[in-house]
């Protein structure tokens, strides 16, 4: 119970939420998901309770196959959980139908990927600009220049993925999870195929984004260091949240 | 922003692309070589039996309108009762034969002076008329094909036949020999397959048609004025099936290479379906980018088959001269759109599988 409490925000940062009278901009609530491979399952979430406001900048850290990547899809709606309740913005993703799942990622939700994920036959900023399209609201040049000068990208829009470093392309990522205004960022390993160099760099962004922006974002790693750039970390074992801490 | 997508998917993979539209290309070309041979030669066929100038044909019951399927079964006797007819000018029996060597040709065994009558003669190129039995007349189109020059010796139906002149197309047939010939050599004495008749005034067509229907009820009795209107395949037993059987193959063919290229495309961008699911991306947004990427490779494909299809005419017209092949704006549109909806369907199995694949598991193909 008294690793329970501390995965919850700590008090400072519970104080600031209630005078701003803030709800959880996710929360899970008995979180499972059981994978079936033939007769035999297999739980990769055993009943996670968790609560992200926002302008969080969250860690979640732990071991291989603890189920970090899982919970970073379920509580994305890339994944359907078993039982349980994710709540993303006030919207229960558990008993969603597979469309509006599709609705709620398009308008809430930016995913960072470790293997960056840009469409190779796309340029930079074609790769951006997708994210609005499919966004649907049409191309907003105001916000695509904001989110291309913070992200140093300007200069780099014509080249394709294939023509930038692992740096830059994950940087091209990062815009187009942010590009269209998401309520949360979700951030997979996203310095697990970048050099350290690059990956400081990225990592700096991303506080950048949370700070400046005020973009909430829940980040996946392994590294302690990466993690420590968050303001709140989750640590993962066996398919559980078994501990939180802030960082100062 | 779809289609600059789309047109970066099709670029990026130039290999495939090609075969694809090529595939396609070579799907409508087929559509409108077959459709345009058997349109041209049909038609061809028509304007030279109105060229003839006549303005009634007889043929003997059950006859077809495709001269060269038709034999010698009437008496030539019929001739003299139908010149005795209400406003008949004159009447020209005709026999017709097939031949077979060296290509298709249709002969006619024709009477100079009555062929004349009806037809107000050949146009002459060189030589002149009809004049021994051995002599035969050649068209200019035949000529330019075979290389025939006025003079020389040419066999055709197992008989040498020595060129008096070549005519201008348009009568009929490409090559006329004496009628009493023919008749010997196909044993049909006192035989014809056709008789033309030439009537004092246009108008008085419909007057003597009923004549001969009264005079020889069953025979097929045809105005010429609308002889084209009976030259489709659909007169033609078997040309219709053959023609509906050759598109039936070209659409499998593109089917079956737009359904395997569309699949492999698919597989191979799993992930990339998988990064689109991840922001959002609907059902009906992947199956419209597959759908769309198909439509662009079969028009592609579509606008080379056409420009393959007026290629192969220059070439087949250069290499056989009497070959007439009718290329329609509106087979032109038919093969485009079969090739399309062909197209369509192939991609989509592909397009509903892209659509259905699990996010995560896609995002984690390799």
């Amino acid at each position: 119970m008294a690793n329970a409490a501390r995965i919850f925000p700590s008090s400072e940062v519970l104080t600031l939420a209630r005078e701003r009278a803030l709800e959880p901009i996710l929360k899970t609530e008995n979180l499972w998901k059981v994978y079936r491979s033939g007769k035999v399952e297999v739980p990769a979430l055993r009943g996670v309770n968790m609560e992200v406001f926002p302008g969080e900048f969250v860690s979640i850290m732990g071991p291989s196959g603890c189920g970090k990547s899982t919970m970073l899809h379920v509580i994305g709606g890339l994944a359907q959980a078993t039982r349980g309740r994710v709540l993303l913005d006030g919207n229960d993703l558990t008993t969603m139908t597979d469309a509006a799942r599709t609705l709620l990622r398009r308008h809430k939700v930016g995913f960072v990927f470790q293997k960056f994920n840009l469409l190779p036959t796309l340029d930079a900023y074609h790769n951006i600009a997708l994210a609005q399209h499919i966004h649907g609201n049409g191309f907003d040049p105001h916000r695509f220049e904001v989110v291309a000068n913070l992200l140093g990208l300007s200069e780099r829009l014509t080249h394709k993925p294939s023509e930038l470093s692992g740096g830059e392309q994950q940087r091209v990522a990062l815009a187009r999870a942010i590009v269209s205004e998401p309520k949360i960022v979700l951030a997979d390993e996203p310095t697990g195929n970048l050099d350290t160099k690059s990956s400081e760099a990225v990592l700096s962004l991303l506080r950048q984004l949370n700070k400046e922006l005020g973009q909430t974002i829940v980040m996946i790693t392994h590294n302690p260091d990466a993690a420590a750039y968050g303001n709140r970390v989750l640590h993962m074992r066996d398919g559980q949240v078994v501990d939180g801490s802030t960082v100062h | 922003m779809i289609r600059y997508m789309i047109v970066q998917n099709v670029l990026h993979r130039p290999l495939r692309t090609l075969i694809t539209a090529i595939a396609v290309a070579v799907e409508v070309a087929m559509v409108i070589m077959v459709v345009g041979l058997t349109s041209g030669l049909l038609l061809e066929n028509a304007k030279r039996v109105e060229g003839v100038g006549a303005d009634i044909m007889v043929q003997p019951p059950s006859a077809s309108v495709f001269l060269a399927f038709s034999g010698a079964p009437m008496p030539i006797a019929i001739g003299e009762k139908l010149k005795q007819l209400d406003y008949v000018q004159a009447v020209a029996p005709v026999l017709v034969q097939f031949n077979s060597v060296n290509g298709l040709d249709v002969v006619f065994g024709i009477d100079p002076a009555s062929f004349t009558a009806v037809s107000n003669g050949f146009v002459f190129h060189s030589g002149h008329d009809l004049q021994t039995q051995n002599d035969i007349l050649v068209d200019d189109i035949y000529a330019k094909a075979k290389k025939i020059k006025t003079g020389q010796t040419m066999h055709i139906l197992d008989h040498d036949f020595h060129v008096a002149g070549i005519v201008e197309h348009g009568k009929g047939a490409r090559l006329f020999v004496f009628l009493s010939t023919l008749q010997e050599m196909a044993g049909a004495h006192d035989k014809a397959s056709i008789f033309y008749i030439k009537n004092d005034r246009t108008d008085h067509t419909p007057a003597v048609m009923d004549e001969v229907r009264q005079l020889l009820p069953r025979y097929e009795v045809r105005p010429l004025k609308d002889f084209i209107s009976l030259m489709t395949s659909s007169n033609l037993p078997g040309l219709g099936a053959f023609i509906n059987v050759m598109i039936g193959i070209a659409v499998v063919i593109g089917f079956l290479v737009i359904f395997l290229s569309m699949y492999t495309t698919v597989i191979e961008r799993t992930r990339e379906i998988g990064v689109l699911k991840s922001l959002g991306a609907s059902k009906g947004y992947i199956v419209r980018i597959i759908l769309s990427e198909t439509t662009l490779l079969c028009v592609a494909g579509a606008i080379c088959g056409i420009g393959l299809s007026f290629l192969m005419r220059t070439v087949f017209i250069r290499l056989f001269p009497a070959l007439s092949i009718l290329i329609s704006a509106n087979w032109i549109l038919r093969a485009s759109a079969i090739a399309i909806i062909g197209g369509l369907l192939g991609a989509s199995y592909p397009a509903w599988l892209a659509s259905r694949k699990d996010p995560v598991e896609a995002l984690a193909y390799e």
